[in-house]
């Protein structure tokens, strides 16, 4: 008989045992863990791969870097670089993965077949294109041929306009939702430069905004907001003093000094009245003979009457404006553009150029690149042609216009009578929905391509991942399709794909950049830089004579005596023009004013909302001229009485599961009016009236009250309190600089470290990119609605904002902690006298934290390097500790969320994905620090500064968040926390919190 | 079963022929309530199961309120196991006679409630599935749990006064069940053989010797002695799970006194709510009467006044100390969203006992049942206040919250009083609901005698 043997044993003993820890360790099914049997030179698993990319969400054009690990892009971060952003991204740049990982992704291409979508093969779909194609071009039809697409300057556009020309069609158009062509015209009709010139915002002392939501979406949001916080934050002794004029407070007005509540509409009359009053008061210099004649009709006091806005404070502000020794006035933007607003952009140019600024602080020659998008007779003229049957083919790439244009415009409508309408979609948008045939492209991360959003900025996209479906880009389509046609037209497209096409574009900047180093270098440097760029030079310009004949005409709007309320549409910040709405992120994430999620909402004052007899979740029926929506009703201290806002971005009737049925849109409420001189969409063209549908909680927000009733959670300072307490703070940090703060003191005496943080809520704008940075990072579920309604969003770092006044004594207002939410919920405040301050607020990671002696299971301790930890394995989910958190910064898991296919390749494998019952909470990206030491170690040093950060300050486009090593007296975050302005949140409770912030600065006028 | 109960010729055998009496032939009322109770309990079994396989996002607890009805009910159940210890024990050493009569039932009422409560902080785990967490076991990993956690201290007080509390109830039974055991020998049939066997071996062996008899009341002492201490501590102990923390509305130092007062408060109206049908459904009206509810009211009205006490005492001090997130807790309390409950346990906890102030009350059976329901409810509403408002808003405003319970967390209450309930029943018909000895001690020693209603308590 057989003895078992030694060996045997062990084997039977090894596999018993791996069976018996498998079969324990899941209760789902097993995964196959392959290992590379032959490794792909540059992964090595477990250690990221960075590509360097362009964000594509919107036409900013930043430069990124993707961080790719075994195969899968996972986290987007700024390219340090790049010259637009500069390292920073938005939420909706950090929600770019969540295109590509969309789980209602088109996965091949599509045919309506009897009414229906049908799969149906690349080679057919391509060979009934050329077909259709070959027919209109044997009938000499090739104007039947139309082409739209966004207004994006890159290869693909130039490769789009060889294409169509190839083929003989004139009929491409470039359509961009929030076009600028209004700046643009008034640019022309000031200085004779058809431009959109760079802001210095850092150069800007004094900034004046006419309505621009330049901190949300306006033009290069991240570049602005970095720029912006320069000035405009308390450094060094310094503040800049940002005035924002208009009828409502964006998220970008909420960060202003003072709020000059004007009439919708008025912004033009406003800016000549300063103008006005600027150069009277002899500030114009040598400009002025030629600015005087065209704003000598509006006095102050005539502008006062139609604007709502006092004579002294006209005066005033203009007079702040010419005495500021820099300044900066900007343009009424997208959501206050009107019937006038290239007038009303001409007549900031004035007041800019009265200024000083042009050439200063608004610069021509670095101008933004954008293709003239196409004005709302363009649009109304193809809609036409489509309508009437002129158009056999309609081909639709990088937009979606059925969702995007006023309903009243009937552009779906007209779709339904062209031959063949193709979506180049990647998603089924409302264009895609109504098109006959899909040819889905490849998402931004899959793709090559290129970005030229600046002059002298050259962007380059790579491929950070094997298209996950079926799918093609638009580049090779219309490649293969013009060699199908063969003839001229193959002639022209002599490159086998895009990608070759995309390198033959580049020699070009090759010639431009490097011409002297070799073509594969410089190419391979390009990609691996993410582009190339170079400083441009400022052009000098000087008042055009087309100016003397602009028409400063007063606005008017539709609607009439039944319909009080101006209808302002803004665009919203978290889904901009609806392309976001299907990113599961960004409708999670709360709207940065009203702290809405998943929704739509009508802002009204609380005079009003009294008036109707409305609080906030009641559902309202908005009626224009043109149409109704429904909407829940947001009552909102920062609009005026006479008008309501509505965001943009909500009410897809398509576009996938997350976007589908959520809100309305305004564009139905809409009539597609336009700008005289330039032609764009005037978003701010109606009256609408309210009425109340249902009373209830329809509308869902994250932030219970708004008011910290005198609990100095937001602090707020005046800029003298705060440049005197910053001055004692300098002279003893010179005094003493090796001296470390008292929550240094917080960890193991033998580490080197005690990681904190320091927030500087002066910088914060707001915009909450830090929030969706921690989602990427974190693998933070996704909840909804229903349950954020139940206060169970997952979200660990929340941004909460706090309404505040500031008085003399450098404390918030002394009135009581009971009659400031009712004065501000029914208007009875001043509302103007308001600071919005915005804070981050997450894990304080407490020295003495009160959470860690009450688990009864240590799942919750302090690490030796100061930080507080939370074990997920051990966390048996009692929560005391989050009932004894007073920052209630934890968060449970109240169920096992999904993560539905793909969704689930973005997840960060150095976090763990938590199961139900378990406890969370921000753990300062323990993961990032991690990895930083490793590499220190390797080194054999300790980790430098800046070297290890948490994914919020990584991402904050306002580098508001500085994280390091508060035992290391020279690293940034010691030094800030030992600010003047430095304090922490219930301090009182001795809590001993390693996050300080430094007070807002509020500067008054006059103050300096 | 009339064999069981034959004529009584003395007092005393009355007394064993009543309560024994009690035990025998379960009815269709009482088959019919056990029906009832089961199907509450399967009701709240699937409740709990489908909260564990889904998430405890089931019930209607979230951020900021992490603590909610669960937890109601465990402060609520240990409350009111409270009032059996301090009658047997307390009011034993204090030689208090009107409690012979009602320390059995009371007693028990401990021991199940004991067992409900404890069921609480197991029901509002995240991850039930690792809650030998919590306990101090020996492992390879050298990992203890937190001695700093209140939780931990709650873990061990609740244990040990479960423990005591089971071993003084059981040695009262001691000389009970060896009655039992002496009356089953008459008996012919299988099912009184083994009753004979069971009681017997749980009578260990009682011969009612006089070295037995001395043994016996020593350790009866003693266990009495011990069990008095913690009386105080265990509700102290709870009271710690939120006096410890910082919660503005919990940090205080008044719980533990004010926790205790409130716990017995509790427990006496829960021994009155039990006691009325108790006594009718066995016929035990003789034995539990006027004289005993009298004697239970005033000390319901004392603690009732201590409890009325602390609230007053909580709210000066949040004046007092000028700290204004305390102050806005308490106002919140009084006039914000969970007003109603607050008014409800003012109404219940100190208005309503005040009747009891009055004789013709107090000796009214009907009147005590209905102001001990109020009671009952005004305690279980004072733990809902003091959790669920204090946590709703706490110091951040920005995350200030509400808490609506859902359909599992009440069907797991209502489930917690038919567990306990279906205890109780059980209790009625097995093991004697009066301690005969002692009722037979008091009669020997002619203080009491089952009827006497005593005008002069």
């Amino acid at each position: 008989m057989s003895e078992i043997k030694r060996r045997d044993f062990l084997k039977v003993l090894g596999l018993s045992g791996a069976g018996a820890s498998l079969a324990g360790c899941t209760q789902e099914q097993g995964h196959k863990l392959i290992p590379y049997l032959v490794r792909p030179e540059e992964i090595i698993p477990g250690i990221p791969n960075w590509y360097a990319s362009v964000c594509r969400e919107c036409p900013a054009g930043c430069g990124t870097h993707v961080k790719v690990r075994e195969g899968r892009p996972i986290k987007v971060e700024g390219n340090p670089d790049h010259p637009v952003n500069a390292g920073r991204l938005c939420a909706r740049g950090q929600a770019s993965l969540q295109g590509t990982y969309n789980p209602d992704r088109i996965t091949g291409p599509l045919f309506r077949f009897e009414g229906e979508l049908q799969p149906i093969s690349w080679d057919d779909a391509e060979a009934m294109l050329t077909e259709r194609l070959n027919s209109l071009m044997a009938a000499g039809d090739e104007n039947r041929l139309f082409l739209f697409t966004d207004s994006s300057v890159n290869s693909l556009d130039r490769l789009f306009d060889t294409w169509m020309d190839a083929i003989g069609s004139t009929n491409r158009v470039i359509y961009e939702s929030f076009d600028v062509e209004p700046l643009r015209e008034a640019n022309r009709l000031t200085f004779g430069q058809a431009e959109i010139p760079r802001y210095d915002f850092d150069g800007a002392d004094l900034v004046l905004s006419f309505g621009a939501g330049f901190l949300e979406t306006w033009i290069s949001p991240v570049q602005y907001t970095r720029l912006f916080s320069r000035s405009q934050s308390f450094r060094d002794g310094h503040k800049g003093r940002f005035i924002h004029v208009g009828p409502r407070l964006s998220l970008t007005g909420t960060n202003a000094d003072e709020w000059v509540q004007a009439a919708p509409g008025s912004a033009m009359l406003l800016a000549l009245a300063m103008t006005r009053v600027l150069v009277a008061a002899g500030h114009a210099g040598d400009r002025a003979g030629a600015i005087r004649p065209l704003v000598e009709p509006f006095t102050s006091e005539r502008v006062a009457e139609s604007t709502g806005v006092d004579v002294e404070t006209i005066e005033r502000v203009a007079l702040e404006f010419a005495e500021a020794p820099t300044s900066l006035a900007l343009p009424p933007g997208v959501e206050m553009a009107d019937r006038n607003a290239t007038a009303t952009h001409v007549a900031v140019n004035l007041l800019n150029y009265a200024a000083g600024n042009v050439g200063r602080t608004v610069r021509f020659g670095p101008n933004v690149m954008r293709r003239r998008s196409a004005s709302i007779d363009r649009l109304t003229e193809a809609v036409a042609a489509m309508s009437s049957g002129g158009v056999d083919i309609a081909l639709i790439h990088g937009n979606d216009p059925v969702h995007t244009l006023p309903s009243a415009m009937g552009f779906a409508d007209a779709l339904e009578s062209v031959g063949l309408v193709v979506a180049f979609a990647s998603y089924l948008d409302e264009t895609a929905a109504a098109a006959d045939l899909i040819l889905p492209d490849h998402t931004p991360l899959e793709s090559w391509g290129d970005q030229q959003p600046e002059v002298g900025v050259f962007g380059l996209m790579q491929p950070t991942i094997n298209p996950l479906y079926d799918t093609r880009q638009v580049g090779d389509v219309l490649i293969s399709v013009a060699s199908n046609i063969g003839g001229a037209v193959a002639g022209r497209f002599q490159w086998p794909d895009y990608q070759t096409y995309l390198r033959d574009e580049w020699r070009a900047v090759h010639r431009d950049f490097a011409p002297r180093e070799d073509f594969e270098e410089f190419w391979r440097g390009a990609v691996s830089r993410g582009g190339v760029w170079r400083d441009v030079g400022t052009q000098q310009v000087t008042l055009n004579r087309a100016v003397s004949g602009v028409d400063f005409d007063e606005p008017t709007l539709y609607g009439d005596d039944t319909t009080p309320f101006a209808l302002l549409t803004y665009p919203s910040q978290n889904l901009y023009d609806g392309r976001g709405a299907n990113r599961p992120w960004l409708q999670e994430l709360p709207d940065p004013v009203t702290k809405a999620v998943w929704n739509s909402w009508v802002e009204l004052h609380p005079d009003t909302a009294e008036q109707l007899g409305v609080e906030t979740g009641d559902m309202l029926q908005v009626t224009s001229p043109q149409g109704s929506v429904n909407a829940p009703a947001f009552v909102y201290w920062g609009i005026r009485p006479d008008t309501v806002a509505i965001p943009i971005g909500q009410g897809h009737a398509s576009y996938g599961r997350y976007a589908q049925g959520v809100g309305v849109s305004p564009l139905a409420l809409l009539p597609g009016a336009s700008d005289a001189a330039s032609g764009s969409h005037a978003w701010l063209s109606t009256r609408v009236s309210l009425s109340l549908v249902e009373r209830g909680n329809h509308l869902v927000t994250t932030q219970g009250s708004h008011d910290d009733l005198d609990r100095e959670i937001a602090q707020i300072v005046p800029f003298a309190a705060a440049a005197e307490a910053e001055e004692l703070a300098q002279e003893e940090i010179r005094q003493h600089p090796d001296a470390l703060v008292e929550t240094s003191e917080d960890a193991d005496p033998k580490s080197p470290y005690r990681w904190g943080m320091a927030i500087d809520l002066s910088s914060c704008v707001g915009c909450s990119a830090c929030v969706t940075a921690c989602y990427a990072e974190n693998n933070l579920p996704i909840v909804g609605e229903e349950l954020i309604g139940q206060g169970r969003e997952m979200s660990w770092l929340r941004l909460q904002s706090f309404y505040k006044h500031v008085d003399e004594g450098g404390h918030g207002d002394e009135h009581g902690g009971e009659a400031q939410p009712e004065a501000l919920h029914n208007g009875n405040g001043d509302s103007s006298a308001l600071h919005v301050v915005h804070q981050p607020m997450m894990c304080q990671h407490c020295g003495n934290a009160p959470c860690e002696p009450v688990c009864p299971v240590y799942a919750t301790y302090h690490s030796p390097e100061g930080l507080n930890v939370q074990v997920y394995n051990r966390c048996v989910g009692t929560r005391y500790c989050s009932n004894n958190c007073p920052y209630k910064a934890r968060r449970f898991e109240w169920f096992d969320y999904e993560f539905p296919y793909p969704l689930n390749l973005q997840l960060n494998p150095d976090v763990t994905v938590r199961e139900k019952g378990v406890m969370e909470k921000c753990t300062f990206c323990v993961q990032r620090i991690s990895a930083a030491k490793n590499t220190a170690n390797v080194d054999g040093r300790d980790v430098a500064d800046g070297e290890a950060m948490p994914a919020c300050a990584q991402t904050c486009p306002a580098e508001a968040i500085v994280f390091g090593n508060l035992r290391d007296p020279t690293s940034r975050v010691s030094q800030a926390a030992r600010s003047g302005r430095a304090y922490h949140v219930l301090s009182e409770l001795n809590t001993r919190p390693a996050i300080t912030y430094l007070k807002e600065v509020a500067r008054e006028s006059g103050e300096a | 079963m009339a064999s069981v109960a034959p004529p009584a010729r003395t007092p005393f055998a009355r007394v064993s022929r009543d309560i024994i009496g009690a035990l025998w032939a379960p009815e269709w009322r009482y088959r019919a309530v056990m029906g009832v109770l089961v199907v509450i309990l399967s009701w709240a079994g699937f409740a709990w199961v489908y909260q564990i396989k889904t998430g405890m996002g089931t019930a209607g607890i979230s951020h900021p309120v992490m603590w909610g009805v669960y937890i109601t009910n465990f402060v609520f159940w240990v409350g009111i196991a409270h009032s059996g210890t301090l009658i047997s024990a307390i009011l034993y050493l204090t030689r208090s006679g009107w409690r012979t009569t009602i320390n059995r039932a009371a007693e028990a009422m401990t021991i199940f409630a004991v067992m409900t409560a404890g069921l609480f902080p197991l029901i509002h785990l995240g991850r039930i599935w690792y809650f030998y967490f919590l306990a101090p076991y020996p492992n390879q990993r050298f990992l203890w749990p937190n001695f700093r956690s209140p939780l931990i201290w709650d873990f061990f007080a609740i244990s040990t006064y479960f423990t005591i509390s089971l071993l003084f109830w059981y040695s009262g039974l001691i000389p009970d069940m060896a009655t039992i055991r002496d009356r089953m020998k008459g008996v012919t049939g299988r099912m009184a053989r083994f009753k004979e066997k069971v009681y017997g071996a749980l009578s260990l062996g009682w011969a009612g010797s006089d070295s037995q008899w001395k043994n016996y009341r020593r350790m009866y002492l003693y266990m009495a002695a011990i069990a008095t201490p913690l009386v105080l501590s265990v509700h102290s102990v709870v009271s710690w799970d939120f006096a410890m923390a910082i919660v503005p509305g919990w940090h205080s130092t008044i719980f533990a006194p004010y926790f205790v007062a409130g716990a017995i408060f509790s427990g006496i109206a829960m021994v009155i709510t039990l006691s009325v049908p108790f006594r009718w459904a066995l016929g035990l009206e003789d034995y539990i009467n006027e004289y005993h509810y009298d004697n239970m009211a005033k000390l319901m009205l004392l603690t009732s006044l201590i409890v009325g006490y602390a609230y007053i005492a909580e709210y000066f001090m949040a004046w007092y100390s000028g700290d204004a997130m305390e102050w806005e807790s308490f106002r919140w309390r009084a006039v914000g969203a969970y007003s109603g409950p607050f008014w409800i346990m003012m109404t219940c906890n100190v208005l309503i006992p005040l009747l009891c102030f009055a004789r013709r009350i107090r000796r009214s059976i009907m009147s005590m049942f209905i102001i001990s329901i109020f009671v009952n409810i005004g305690m279980w509403y004072e733990r809902f206040v003091i959790i669920v408002t204090s946590l709703a808003h706490e110091y951040e405003p920005g995350v200030w919250g509400l808490y609506t319970p859902t359909w599992v967390e009440l069907s797991i209450t209502a489930g917690s009083f038919a567990w306990f309930l279906f205890w109780f029943m059980i209790f009625a018909k097995t093991l004697p609901a009066i301690s005969i000895t002692e009722v037979k001690e008091s009669m020997a020693e002619g203080y009491w005698k089952p009827g006497d209603k005593k005008e002069d308590s």
